[in-house]
């Protein structure tokens, strides 16, 4: 178990995606690089209100190659990867999907998760992104050190 | 004049400007040529009545104001258009001179519908509210993206179970007309009246299965619609001034006759007055479907090395007989007046005489449907017409003092027997006709509000603007067996043609007419696909 946003944290959803692809019949195609932009919300205890969390991430057939925090302020890291998909939401949303509280998909469709890139991919490919969902939102095991939402 | 560059588009409609002004900023040579003598095709202002009174004639309604991507790329607003959203967007007004009216804020909208059903108002807010959360997604997604089929969306819909999650979306929309998702969902006749208008305002059929689908779409930016400073034509200038600072070139009364083919591949074109012009790369046009393949293009000379037919004559048979148009078109009435209109209803509600868009009378959807019926029928209704007083939120378009007005009236392309000629003989008959249905619901508007007038009917639209074929304002019709990759053929439906370097880019394509900027923008992806250019406006 680790706390929500830790480097542990992320090498355990990392590693839940990728066990997931192991299973997998059918690859999702290509590689993505994707931006996740979690902003304070004044809710959420893990990020400040005001303040920026930002990560990104790189898939390649489904699995995840890397990930790294950037500096959201800074604008040479982020701005030097060519990005396929960005997502962006307050991190009560993101601390809710980890929780399995929210669903993604739901998010999504509300609107609390901007998400910005080529949806008809993700939609062709919709078996293998549920699959891949489903890993972050239910397969990590995560510690709530500062409480856990619904907050 | 210069007579090579890469790309030459055909009509400088708002999506052949839109795609110039990109692809000269992606640093091609581009030129842009309009048969008429001035730029905008739909986009088109005119002092019809009196100078100074600035008449939309076909584009009022800009309802993508950042919804589209290229008001921003392109930086529209830089190049001085400016937008107003009216508080009070539309409103109907019933034959009891009640009134419910949409405002630009939910709650008074709310409230307005909560007068005559306040089931149906918590609905509305519902909808609305799940629809406004995705209104970017969907956009993003089935307009401003090359389409999708039908068949993959159905299934991505059914994985992701958005069935389960949403009492507005499900599969089984896309056999339902509008009329059966209003009937499922609301109980007034007035409020499922309005609602069914705003979606035939914007194309879309009430009674036409299948595009219950596109409703919560259409309700998820029901409050975005905005009127454009000074007349739509401005967005014309706005678009040709960005491609003109990016080195493209637009010249007009400059009238295309033929797409010259060599060796299987669209590499120039000729003008009616001789001159020839190459493309190193492309050719586009944005005009019909009709006048691209059976006018510019001759099917027996077009022929690749090999000597085999490039246009195969089932793919003409299929232009000639399978493009859809709408079976129903607008007839207009341009009003210079002296007052605004001063409703009866405003005893009801009074922000009414505050509404930019009215709906007058249609109380029921049996009422909407019955003109539908007519219209088929190549008669015409009584009018239950759409007023738009531009003036009274853009003091610019009129004199000081003094109202610019629209009135439009569903209508058919032919008349009877007499074919779409007849109008010009009853053009006036109807105008009359449809002010006078105005002033039953506004009694000042009259000789005394009204200091001229004049028409502009279906065969008008079809005469002025000859890729509005039929009087098809939307370029093709809203249905669903002509969306997304089946519009306007399956063999066009991702913007290519049969000829290469010969591509489709106006509003015959997905997603269709409007000002969406969409088949342009779309176009330009898969332009850019092939030419290998760097997609510098999809940066994510």
């Amino acid at each position: 178990m680790a706390d929500i946003y830790t480097q542990k944290w992320y090498e355990e959803v990392k590693n839940a995606i990728n066990n997931k692809v192991a299973d997998m019949k059918e690859l999702p195609e290509g590689k993505w690089q994707i931006a996740i932009e979690i902003f304070g919300d004044g809710i959420s205890p893990y990020v400040d209100q005001g303040n920026e969390r930002h990560f990104l991430v790189a898939i390649d057939q489904g699995k995840c190659l890397w990930y790294k925090e950037i500096d959201p302020n800074s604008k040479d890291e982020g701005d030097k990867v060519k990005l396929d998909y960005r997502f962006r939401g307050s991190a009560v949303k993101f601390d809710e999907i980890a929780a399995g509280v929210l669903d993604p998909i739901d998010a999504a469709l509300g609107g609390d998760i901007k998400v910005k890139g080529d949806m008809r991919f993700l939609l062709r490919q919709a078996d293998q992104v549920q699959i891949l969902l489903e890993a972050y939102s239910k397969d990590v095991k995560t510690d709530w050190p500062h409480g856990k939402p619904p907050y | 004049m210069k007579t090579e560059f890469d790309v030459i588009i055909i009509g400088a409609g708002h999506n052949g400007l839109t795609l110039g002004a990109y692809l000269s900023r992606s640093g091609l040579s581009v030129v842009v040529l309009e048969a008429r003598h001035e730029e905008g095709g739909g986009l088109s202002t005119e002092e019809l009545t009196y100078p100074g009174f600035l008449h939309n004639i076909h584009a009022n309604y800009h309802t993508f104001v950042d919804l589209a991507p290229p008001v921003s790329d392109l930086k529209i607003r830089e190049h001085g258009v400016k937008y107003v959203k009216p508080e009070v967007q539309m409103a109907s007004i019933y034959d009891d001179n009640t009134a419910l009216l949409i405002y630009d804020d939910l709650d008074k909208t709310v409230d307005s519908i909560a007068r005559f059903s306040t089931k149906d108002a918590e609905t509305f807010r519902r909808l609305y509210k799940e629809a406004h959360g995705y209104v970017d997604l969907l956009l993003g997604t089935l307009m401003f993206e090359p389409p999708m089929s039908v068949k993959e969306l159905t299934k991505a819909l059914s994985v992701f179970g958005v069935s389960d999650r949403s009492e507005f979306l499900s599969v089984k929309l896309r056999r339902e007309t509008i009329n059966q998702f209003l009937d499922e969902h609301f109980e007034n006749p007035k409020v499922k009246a309005h609602l069914a208008f705003h979606g035939a305002v914007c194309g879309y059929g009430n009674n036409i299965p299948g595009l219950a689908i596109g409703f919560p779409l259409l309700i998820g930016k029901i409050n975005n619609w905005h009127i454009s400073i000074g007349g739509s034509h401005r967005l014309a200038h706005a678009l040709w001034r960005d491609m003109a600072n990016h080195g493209g070139i637009l010249v007009t009364d400059a009238e295309v006759v033929s797409i010259v083919v060599d060796n299987k591949k669209a590499v120039g074109v000729k003008l009616a007055d001789g001159v020839e012009i190459s493309a190193r790369k492309c050719v586009v046009s944005t005009v019909s479907v009709e006048q691209t393949f059976l006018e510019f293009l001759d099917k027996d000379k077009v022929v690749g090395n090999d000597g085999n037919k490039l246009l195969e004559n089932e793919f003409i048979q299929k232009v000639k007989t399978e493009i859809k148009h709408q079976s129903w078109s607008l007839f207009s009435v341009h009003l210079a007046m002296k007052q605004p209109p001063n409703y009866l209803a405003a005893e009801f509600a009074e922000d009414v005489n505050k509404a930019w868009v009215v709906n007058l009378g249609y109380g029921s959807l049996e009422e909407l449907n019955s003109d539908w019926d007519v219209i088929s029928k190549n008669s015409l209704p009584d009018p239950r017409p759409n007023v738009a007083v531009n003036s009274l939120y853009d003091p610019t378009d009129a004199p000081d003092g003094f109202y610019t007005g629209l009135l439009r009236q569903f209508a058919p392309y032919e008349i009877g027997n007499d074919g779409p000629a007849a109008w010009d003989k009853l053009s006036k008959y109807y105008g009359q006709k449809c002010i006078d249905a105005w002033s039953r619901f506004a009694p000042n508007i009259g000789e005394d509000a009204v200091l001229k007038w004049t028409t502009y009917s279906p065969h008008d639209i079809a005469v002025k603007l000859p890729n509005m074929v039929k009087g098809d304002w939307m370029m093709g019709q809203i249905a669903l067996s002509n969306m997304l990759d089946q519009r306007p053929l399956p063999e066009l439906g991702q913007y290519r043609t049969p000829i290469e370097s010969l591509y489709m880019a106006g509003s015959t394509q997905h997603p269709h007419g409007f000002i969406t900027f969409a088949p342009a923008y779309n176009a330009l992806s898969v332009i850019a696909d092939d030419l290998g250019l760097d997609k510098w406006w999809r940066e994510v």
